[in-house]
Formats: structure tokens, C-alpha cells, sequence
């Protein structure tokens, strides 16, 4: 056991450029540490639940271990009692990469012609390019968690579409941990690249099975390549158990013309961040980065976004909805940068929030800074309860408070979900939001 | 009329960004005239006004047009509205804030001074707008306003139509000055714009409608296709257009 | 004490648009440069301080020493060196004059010259009281007698340490504590003069109270600190403006405004800022980091802050509002405007505590020229603030290619019956707007500014009307060279 920075063997330590990128991160997360009160990113997200010394990385003899005594999850029986299913599938064709506990599983479907997908270790020896992309936009001073990452960079999946090349089913990334016992950690690491004119859409799923009081910490960081005029459309359910600590970091880059499209539905952890770094790098890029969060318990979900348009006529697009109920914090941090001459760009940004509770809270921080003037850029942001005068009219006509207040919330929600391109996505989206957390016992 | 040439262009061309619009345009308007400029949709009408008015982005290529036997091109935007060219725009555009009476009492003094006659006191300003604004049916309310903020379509018009009035230019564009009217907006802002006629100054209507010019009613017409003017006549033009469409004038290139 | 006279420097008048960038020849009284315990003793030993004065400003001095200079707002100035300041300055003269004739001619002169007539007889409305501040001391402050028929005081916060030290001591420090921030700390240490307002129960001010700000000194830092207290069922308005010589080297004005706000009492503050900002290369300017709250204590209680803030090489403020008393209200009008180098980080702070309290912000910021411009604005709610109410708007303005401008709003709910709206917009100002005007014979420049002063309107129809136009033309003046 030991605290979050361990002395491990990790495969590909005969590399040198990779292991120099490893020392790096042991660094430059030695450098910063734990976000404190006045790390200004982490404002309102404090990991405290990460300063102790107990985790257990993925993957190592320790969790192994107790793989072979406890819990041989690959047969689906665990000794805790847990029966552990891989989660259900999604509800339309997809080619569905596995993650359990955090170690990816062998691929069974046939992979399309010019797309390749392996985990990233064997990537890193087959691929030339991953060298020419692997943690080259990561600002890791300023990201201690996309340090702490790089610092473990081993496990993850590399996925790469060449030119021209249009998949048409989604690519699935289940990430699955078997929460039956305490203090898992994993560092997952996913470079994706699309090549130009490259078409593809990526679904993450994060859930858990077993103990739902588990305790485990997540932290993620995707290295997102749009090449020009190429166009990815990616979505995240993030249902950890209710203990977890989830941090993630989508780093992308978008070339001319290129686009990103994404959605992320945070419903819960203990402690969860989805942050999106988005470069608009060159004429004409695009991005719709949505969200939406609903949550309880004692959770802080937090949704931040970065978006830089570093060049002229690009254009970014933001709606965030969240629903915060019990003593649940909800954080939405945005910045929208516009860069000198990164003329005729548009940014709008739109953060909406409804506190069910006394004990909610909403923080929120929606920020521009503009060094362009010939650009149009908005934000807005709302906080407050469900509409009493609606309220009022649904139970005068005989509905139920409860039942009345749910319609309503699945209203407020859906405007943000409806913005998702994808049908069966978007219906696979409703669904889950509709799925009270924690009831998914094993 | 007299045969005092006002506006004379020879031979204009322009074009916005690398397309050019107005190909070898022609036209002589006298003192005490008014013509009506007739074509179809996307044919570059607004693009003429424009380029009369000086607006960047419309780039003359060849060609001179003179004002007064003034050389109209090399004068800037606001020079050509103080000499007395006149636009009412088909969008005119929203300026947050600034009331309609302080914006028109800055024209006025800008285009007084520069005539170098003394400035209007703020009584006499306002006088002279209330009579004119009531006439065209503006209320004081609306003058308190911010220029074309939340105004209708049929008050911008309006607004137009009494600036028009008050700026009493010798050379007045209208552009699809109709557009947006409804009958008895329409009847408002043409009796307006007719009372202002008279035998030194001189109108250049652009519409695509025959409505408009039944109630201002043109000495000729001309139609407008492909950059320049393809046929004129008299008034009895714009009614032969309205009866059989622009097939023929477009087909004629 | 030391004793030296000014020299007097000739600004260069020739295209330099600050009319205000003269300098008095006066002699001055200053202490020597620098910070200690010694100079904080002398100051208040100078001005015939009590005990707890003394105490109060040796116990903000020792924790300032143990604080840092923030740096989380977007500002870039050379660092301030805090021994190389003179901390108090003061034209010579008698301690305290007991007419206006007893006043040196030549501060007389200066105040006239900026356009604030400190005799009484040629003040043709005679509807503003005026305290007239210069470096660190107030040397006049008009109309006191009418006011106190009402019992209304109105005077040097010298003054009042003296006269009604009770007031003093009972508020003093209690909205903006030494402890604050690093400019507060330091201006609780070492604080020369400012105003002090006390508006008694039920009393409605009768005229706009006034102080007027003057930096003259050179190497001198300016420390104000302005005390109002409004009781129950009372009203003020008062206005603050401020001005400075024009400087190659940078000054430093650190001030306080606290203002307490009792029961169905009503606030209105608004300031007209314009501090010398330096010239077009960035050069000079002043650096002004004011600390300004008001506490509404009451129930009903209601402040407004209206600013213009177009001086300052450097300007670091946020006027904040805690609304503790039920139904308090508290509204923040803004206009910043920032040419050149120019840099400006301001915003306000609305702090909801009691129920059914609502807050608006409005700001509209316009950057020039290099200049660089935030709003910084926080919104927060407690749990107990039921039913607050918070609309901000925050609008910018962008003039030229080579500016920022920024906007950071911090958003905290923790009551679910809170609702709170935030919009901002950023623009510029369009080719179409501009063709608009110009094809009715305004010229670029007055379009402009017409443009600006529209874009503006709603902050400033908040201003008394001659502060209105007074700020109307300042924003002009300094956006003279920003087109074209």
C-alpha cells in the first residue's frame, strides 16, 4: 500500500522517451501536490478524500493478489458474495472495448479497415506516431492529476482512424471496476487519433458493480487528435459508486475545419471532475461541448471546460444543466479564451443548475477573456428551484408532487441531452438519466 | 425638371470580396426626377446604394460618378451625407442606448456646420422633430427610444422616413423602402416621402415591387439584371414588370 | 518632520489630453520614507490620536507585515516597494483652519481649477457639501454648518476621531477589518485622512455630499479612508471623485471606503475615478487598490454603488455589498473604460446573509487602445438567504485589435429558493452601426463615442445629473485617440 505516487514496475520502462515523460510527471506532481484551497482551478473541488496512503494501483501484485484469493471477477464470481456482470451492454451495436478495474481486456470483434485500436503500452511499441503525440499538448505543470497520470502512463487504449475513413458504429469504451473492496486505484491514459477528413464516434462508460459503498479513485486522461475536416463525436456516462473519487482530463486539439462534439452525464462518485481542454487550432474549427450532472448524497460533481480558439471563424458552443439534490455540491467552471486575431469567432456558453435541496450548493464560474475584438461571445448562467407556479399547475391537475417535480426535472434535463447528433445515443443517454443511482446491486 | 444633372454615373463597376456585382452601370438623374430602379432578388440592388454611399467592403473597380459635378468616389462616407446623399436602408441597424433625438440632433448639426450655418438650439430641434414625427405618426415616446432598438419593422421605416425629412437631402435612395410596411404604413411613409419632392432635389427608388411606386410615383424606371440597367422606360414599365416577372430580363443576357 | 517644497513640474500640455496633470506649488509637510512602527506612532501622534487608534493601526501594521500582495487578479505592474514612500504628506498650514480665509490661496486655487469651488457663496445650486482632500489630509469641508442644523456630520475623519471619537470607535473597521486584505491592512496601519458621515435617524440629507480626492506630492502614497454611517430611515447620496498630477513615476492610493447601512436606511455612492493614467506609452499613472463595502446592517437597507472608472494605470477594486439586514438591497453600476496601457480589474462582491435580500450588477467595460480589462464579480448566497434575488450583467466593449477584455463572475448558491441570473456579452462596435451614423454625417470619432455613451446609459443614469455629465465628457476625453 502507499499514497497516491508509488515506486512501481511499469511495462516499457526499457524506453527511454517514455520513461523520461513518466519522471516528468513524478516531477511536476511532486511540484504542485494536492489542489489546496487556493489552487484557483480547484476553487470549489477539493480532493481531500485522496491525501491518504492506502491505494492499491491496478494492476499490481497487491491487486492481484487479491484477485486470485478473493475475486476472480473474469469468471463473474467474487468470494465477497458480489455476483460481478459485465455491465450491460449498450443498447444498439457498437464495437466495445472492456476495461476491468482498470486493465484492458483482449478486443473480440474484428476491427474495421483503416482503424486501429490496441492498448497503448502495445501501441507504443508497434506505432511510430504515438511517440509524435503522447502527452504533447499536456500542460502537466498545470495539471497535477494529468501529471500524477503521465507518472503511471502504461494502461489505456490507443485508437487511430486514418484518413478519410468513417466508422460506422460507435467505439465503446467500458470502463467497469468490480468495487468489492476498498482503495483501487487506476490511471488511464487513451490517445485517440483522427486522421483528416476521419469520421468516428467514442462512448465512455464508467460504472462499477459490488459494494457500492467501495472506495476507488479513477483518474483519466484522453489525448484527442481531430485532424482537418475530420469530426469526432464523443460522449461520457460517469455512474462511479458513491464513494469513488472520479478525475478526468480530455485534452483535444482540433484541426481546420475539424469538430468535436461532446456530452458528458455525471450522476456519481463521491468526488468527480470532467474537464475538457479544447484547442481550436486553425480556421473554421468547431466544438459543442455539453453536459449535464444529477446528483445527491454527500457528492461534489464538477464539470470544467477550457475552450481556446486560437484561430480565426472558429467556433465553440456550451449548455451545461445540472440537478443537485441532498447535501450534493454541484461546481461548473468555463472558460472560453479567444486569442489575439482569432477574429469572427463565436463562443457561447450556457450553465444552468436547479437545487433540490436545502443543503445543495451550486459554484459556478463561468469566465471570458478575450484579446480579439471582433468576436461574439456570451455566457450566462442560472441558478435556482423548480418553478413553483409549474408546480402548482401539474398538481391542480391532479399530479402528484413527486411525480410532478420528476417531469419536471426530466424537462430541464432533456434540452441538454436532446443536443446529442446521435439517436441511439441520445435514447441510451435518457435512459441512464433516468436510473436512480446506486440501485444497480450485483 | 430641369435638365440640372444631379447624380451622374458613368460606367460603374464594383465588386464585394472577388465577385463583382455592378458591371458597367450607367445613369444620369437630373434635378426634380425620380427614377425607379427595378430588379430581381440577388441582382446587386443594395449593392448600388452601398457603393453611392461610400460603405467599406464595396469596392469600386472603374468608373466615376459625380454629385453636383462633384467627383462623389474620392468624398468619404459621412462627406457625401453632408452634401446632401441620402439613404434609407432596407435593415436599418440598432444602436443600444443612444436615444433617436440625440442621434438625429448630432446629424443635423454635423451636416449644419459643415454648411456653416449655426448650430439648432435644443428647443428648436425638438420643436421641428415632434411636428415631423407626429405627422409620420412617431410618438414622443418613441423618439425618447434607442435608435431602431425593438422598433417593428414598420417603425424603423417610419424612422427612416423622418429622418429623411428632417436631413431634407438633395438626393434621397430609397431601398426597398417598402419592405416590412404594412397598406396603411406604407401610405404614412410615402405621403412623407412625397411631400419632400420638389424641383431641385431628386429620388432614386430600388425596389423589387410595382407596390411601392404607385404611391411614389417615378418619372422613370429602369431595370435593373446582371450589374447594369437592361431597359427603360416610363412608369407604365414598372407595370408591365409586374404583370409578366423578370423572366425576360434575365433570359436577355 | 521634514520640510520641502514641491518643484513644481510642468506637464507637457501640448497634446496631452488630462487636464488635471498640473501640480501645486505648496509647501509640504511630510514624514520621512518609509514604513515602520515609528512613522505609524508619528502619523497618529500628529494628528493627536487616541489609545485605541494608535493600538488599531499598530495591530493592521503587524499583521500586514506577515501578508502577501495578491496576485490572483490580471494585473502586471512593477513591484511596489514599499520603503521608498513617503506616508504622509501635508500642505502647511495651519492644523485646522477655522474658516475658508485661513485656507493657503494657492489649495483654494487647485480646487478651483479643478472645477470643485471650495467657497461656499460660489456654488450657484449650492446642493453638494464638498471635503476637499489633498495628499493626506482634508483641508476643507464645506456647508458643515447647515448640515449640522439637521444633525448631519460631516467632516475629516481626523476631525471625527477628535469630535466623536464614540462613532468612530463603534464602526471603524467593522465592515472592512484590518485583517481584510493586503491594501486594507496597510491602509489600516497608516490611513491620513478621509471623510466621515454620520446621517442621524430619520434624516434625509438635504444635499449631495461630496469628497474630492487630489494626489499633489510626489513619491507620496495616498491612504484615505472614508467612514459613512447612515441610521435608520436615513438617506445620502455622495459623490467621490479624484484626480492626480501628471507623473513619469507611478503613485500609490490604497483606500477605504466602509459604509454601514441601518435600518430602511438608503446608501448611494458613486465615484467618478480619474486618477492620472499614465500616458499613451503606459508610462506613469497612478496605482489605485481600494478596498469599498457597505454593510447593510438593517432590515430594508439599501446601497448602491455607481462608478466610472476611466483613470488609473492600475485599478484594483470591487465594491462590495453584504446584505445582512432582511430585505436588503444592494446594486452595483459600473463603467470602466481603459485606453492605452491601461489596466483594470473590477467588479464588485454581492454577499446575500439576510432573507429576501436581491442584488443587481451591472458593468460595462470598454477597452482601448493596449489596454487590459476584467470584470471580477462574486454572487454568493448563504443558507440562510432565503429568497435572494441576483441579476449581473456584464457587458464589454472592445475598441481595436490590441486589447483584452475578461470577464471572471463567481457564482455561489447554497439556498435553493436563490435565484440567480448572470449574462454577459462581449462586442465591438459593428461596421454597420458605424456606416449607419456616418451615412447621416456623424463623423467616426463622435459615432463613437455617441456608440460608447449608448453602450454606457444604463450605468450612467445612476449618477446625479451633473456627475453625469461630467462623466460623459471624461469618457470622451479618454477615448480620444482610440478610433482610427
Amino acid at each position: 500500500m502507499g499514497g497516491l505516487l508509488q515506486e512501481v514496475a511499469l511495462a516499457g520502462d526499457d524506453i527511454p522517451w517514455l520513461e523520461g515523460q513518466r519522471e516528468k510527471g513524478r516531477e511536476l506532481f511532486l511540484a504542485q501536490g494536492l489542489p489546496t484551497a487556493k489552487t484557483e482551478a480547484w476553487k470549489y473541488t477539493r480532493p481531500r478524500d485522496l491525501m491518504t496512503e492506502d491505494f492499491i494501483l491496478t494492476g499490481t501484485d497487491e491487486d492481484e493478489s487479491h484477485e486470485e484469493e478473493h475475486c476472480n471477477y473474469h469468471q463473474g464470481e467474487c468470494r465477497c458474495g458480489h455476483h460481478h456482470e459485465s455491465q450491460k451492454a449498450l443498447s444498439f451495436p457498437s464495437y466495445e472495448i472492456r476495461f476491468e478495474n482498470g486493465i484492458m481486456q483482449a478486443i473480440d470483434f474484428e476491427l474495421p479497415k483503416g482503424v486501429t485500436i490496441k492498448p497503448l503500452i502495445e501501441a507504443i511499441y508497434e506505432e511510430d506516431a504515438v511517440k509524435s503525440y503522447l502527452g504533447k499538448e499536456i500542460d502537466m505543470a498545470h495539471y497535477p492529476f494529468a501529471a500524477l497520470n503521465t507518472a503511471y502512463m502504461e494502461e489505456g487504449v490507443y485508437i487511430a482512424v486514418e484518413r478519410d475513413v468513417s466508422l460506422t458504429k460507435p467505439i465503446a469504451i467500458i470502463n467497469h471496476t468490480h468495487a468489492c473492496r476498498q482503495n483501487l486505484m487506476a490511471h488511464l491514459r487513451n490517445l485517440i487519433i483522427l486522421e483528416r477528413g476521419a469520421q468516428a464516434t467514442i462512448i465512455e462508460n464508467f460504472n462499477y458493480s459490488g459494494n457500492e459503498k467501495s472506495r476507488y479513485f479513477n483518474n483519466i486522461v484522453n489525448e484527442i487528435y481531430i485532424g482537418r475536416g475530420a469530426c469526432l463525436r464523443h460522449y461520457k456516462l460517469q455512474d462511479e459508486a458513491y464513494k469513488a473519487v472520479h478525475i478526468a482530463l480530455s485534452r483535444v486539439k482540433v484541426r481546420e475545419n475539424g469538430f468535436y462534439e461532446s456530452f458528458c452525464l455525471q450522476k456519481g462518485a463521491n468526488l468527480a471532475r470532467n474537464e475538457s481542454k479544447i484547442s481550436l487550432k486553425e480556421e473554421q474549427a468547431e466544438a459543442f461541448v455539453n453536459a449535464a450532472y444529477m446528483i445527491n448524497g454527500w457528492a461534489t460533481v464538477d464539470t470544467t471546460t477550457d475552450i481556446e480558439h486560437l484561430s480565426a471563424h472558429s467556433k465553440s458552443h456550451q449548455l451545461v444543466k445540472g440537478v443537485v439534490g441532498g447535501n450534493a455540491k454541484g461546481v461548473f467552471q468555463g472558460k472560453i479564451h479567444i486569442a489575439p486575431n482569432a477574429v469572427k469567432t463565436e463562443g457561447s456558453q450556457l450553465h444552468k443548475a436547479l437545487l433540490l435541496s436545502d443543503e445543495a450548493e451550486i459554484d459556478c464560474k463561468p469566465e471570458l477573456e478575450i484579446y480579439a475584438d471582433d468576436v461574439k461571445c456570451s455566457h450566462g448562467a442560472a441558478s435556482g428551484e423548480l418553478d413553483k407556479e409549474q408546480l402548482f399547475y401539474m398538481r391542480s391537475r391532479g399530479i402528484g408532487e413527486e411525480e410532478a417535480k420528476q417531469i419536471l426535472i426530466d424537462a430541464y434535463l432533456t434540452e441538454v441531452i436532446n443536443t446529442i447528433s446521435n439517436e441511439d445515443v441520445k435514447n441510451w443517454f435518457s435512459d441512464s438519466a433516468n436510473i436512480n443511482t446506486g440501485e444497480e446491486k450485483c | 425638371m430641369s435638365n440640372t444633372p444631379l447624380l451622374e454615373i458613368e460606367d460603374l463597376s464594383a465588386r464585394v470580396k472577388d465577385k463583382e456585382i455592378i458591371k458597367g452601370f450607367n445613369l444620369t438623374i437630373n434635378e426634380g426626377e425620380v427614377h425607379a430602379i427595378m430588379g430581381p432578388n440577388g441582382a446587386g440592388k443594395s449593392t448600388l446604394s452601398y457603393v453611392l454611399c461610400g460603405k467599406s467592403g464595396y469596392e469600386v473597380t472603374s468608373g466615376h460618378v459625380r454629385f453636383k459635378g462633384k467627383d462623389l468616389l474620392s468624398m468619404s462616407v459621412e462627406e457625401r451625407a453632408r452634401e446632401g446623399l441620402f439613404l434609407i436602408m432596407q435593415y436599418p441597424v440598432e444602436i443600444p442606448g443612444v436615444a433617436v433625438t440625440t442621434f438625429l440632433k448630432h446629424a443635423v448639426n454635423a451636416q449644419r456646420k459643415y454648411h456653416n450655418q449655426p448650430e439648432l438650439d435644443t428647443m428648436d430641434f425638438m420643436k421641428l422633430l415632434r411636428e415631423e414625427g407626429r405627422k409620420l405618426g412617431i410618438s414622443a415616446d418613441m423618439l425618447k427610444r434607442p435608435i431602431n432598438v425593438g422598433f417593428s419593422g414598420g417603425e424603423k421605416k417610419r424612422l427612416e422616413t423622418l429622418q429623411l425629412t428632417i436631413l431634407k437631402p438633395q438626393f434621397a435612395i430609397l431601398d426597398e423602402a417598402d419592405s416590412g410596411l404594412d397598406i396603411d404604413a406604407l401610405k404614412v411613409v410615402s405621403e412623407g416621402i412625397n411631400a419632400e419632392r420638389n424641383e431641385h432635389n431628386a429620388m432614386l427608388v430600388i425596389t423589387h415591387y410595382q407596390r411601392l411606386l404607385n404611391d411614389i410615383v417615378p418619372d422613370f424606371v429602369h431595370v435593373y439584371a446582371d450589374g447594369h440597367i437592361v431597359k427603360s422606360g416610363g412608369k407604365e414599365l414598372a407595370a408591365e414588370i409586374e404583370k409578366n416577372g423578370y423572366a425576360e430580363f434575365t433570359k436577355e443576357k | 518632520m521634514t520640510e520641502k517644497k514641491q518643484t513644481p513640474e510642468i506637464a507637457d500640455e501640448s497634446g496631452d489630453k488630462y487636464k488635471y496633470g498640473f501640480v501645486t506649488d505648496i509647501a509640504t509637510e511630510s514624514a520621512p520614507k518609509g514604513l515602520n512602527e515609528e512613522i505609524i506612532r508619528l502619523i497618529s501622534g500628529k494628528k493627536q490620536e487616541p489609545a485605541w487608534l494608535l493600538d488599531f493601526r499598530l495591530r493592521a501594521f503587524n499583521y500586514w507585515q506577515n501578508m502577501k500582495e495578491p496576485t490572483w487578479a490580471k494585473l502586471n505592474y512593477d513591484k511596489i516597494d514599499y520603503q521608498d514612500l513617503y506616508y504622509y504628506a501635508a500642505p502647511k498650514q495651519k492644523v485646522s483652519p477655522k474658516s475658508l480665509d485661513e485656507i493657503d490661496p494657492k489649495l483654494l486655487a487647485t480646487y478651483e481649477k479643478l472645477g470643485i469651488p471650495l467657497k461656499e457663496q460660489e456654488i450657484l445650486s449650492g446642493v453638494v457639501a464638498v471635503d476637499a482632500v489633498f495628499d493626506s489630509v482634508s483641508v476643507a469641508t464645506t456647508y458643515r454648518a447647515k448640515l449640522a442644523e439637521k444633525g448631519i456630520i460631516f467632516c475629516s475623519i481626523s476631525e471625527a476621531v477628535r469630535e466623536h471619537p464614540d462613532l468612530v470607535q463603534k464602526y471603524l473597521g467593522t465592515v472592512v477589518p484590518y485583517t481584510d486584505n493586503f491594501f486594507a491592512s496597510l491602509n489600516s496601519a497608516v490611513f491620513t485622512d478621509g471623510s466621515f458621515v454620520y446621517i442621524p435617524k430619520g434624516v434625509k440629507c438635504p444635499m449631495e455630499l461630496s469628497t474630492y480626492f487630489r494626489i499633489n506630492a510626489q513619491n507620496t502614497g495616498q491612504f484615505e479612508r472614508t467612514l459613512i454611517v447612515a441610521d435608520d430611515e436615513s438617506y445620502v447620496s455622495y459623490l467621490e471623485g479624484c484626480t492626480a498630477p501628471q507623473r513619469d513615476e507611478n503613485q500609490l492610493h490604497a483606500a477605504i471606503v466602509e459604509i454601514v447601512v441601518l435600518d430602511n436606511a438608503e446608501v448611494k455612492y458613486s465615484t467618478v475615478q480619474n486618477w492620472y493614467p499614465g500616458d499613451k506609452d503606459g508610462k506613469g499613472g497612478v496605482y489605485n487598490f481600494v478596498t469599498k463595502r457597505a454593510a447593510c446592517r438593517g432590515k430594508n437597507a439599501k446601497i448602491s454603488w455607481t462608478q466610472v472608472e476611466t483613470g488609473s494605470a492600475v485599478t484594483w477594486k470591487y465594491p462590495s455589498c453584504v446584505l445582512q439586514g432582511d430585505n436588503s438591497v444592494g446594486e452595483f453600476y459600473s463603467v470602466a473604460l481603459t485606453n492605452n496601457y491601461q489596466q483594470a480589474d473590477t467588479g464588485t462582491k454581492m454577499i446575500h446573509i439576510g432573507k429576501n435580500t436581491t442584488s443587481k450588477i451591472i458593468s460595462k467595460g470598454i477597452s482601448a487602445g493596449h489596454s487590459n480589462q476584467t470584470y471580477r464579480g462574486l454572487v454568493r448566497v448563504s443558507p440562510n438567504a432565503d429568497n435572494a434575488r441576483n441579476y449581473s450583467q456584464c457587458d464589454s466593449l472592445l475598441i481595436g485589435q490590441n486589447c483584452g477584455s475578461h470577464t471572471v463572475p463567481y457564482v455561489e448558491n447554497r439556498n435553493k429558493s436563490a435565484v440567480l441570473e448572470h449574462e454577459a456579452t462581449t462586442s465591438k462596435i459593428s461596421d454597420e452601426q458605424l456606416f449607419y451614423c456616418r451615412q447621416r454625417g456623424i463623423d467616426e470619432e463622435t459615432a463613437v463615442s455617441l456608440i460608447v455613451n449608448g453602450f454606457c446609459k444604463e450605468v450612467m443614469q445612476h449618477l446625479p445629473l451633473e456627475f453625469a455629465i461630467e462623466a460623459a465628457k471624461l469618457i470622451n476625453i479618454s477615448l480620444e485617440g482610440s478610433v482610427g
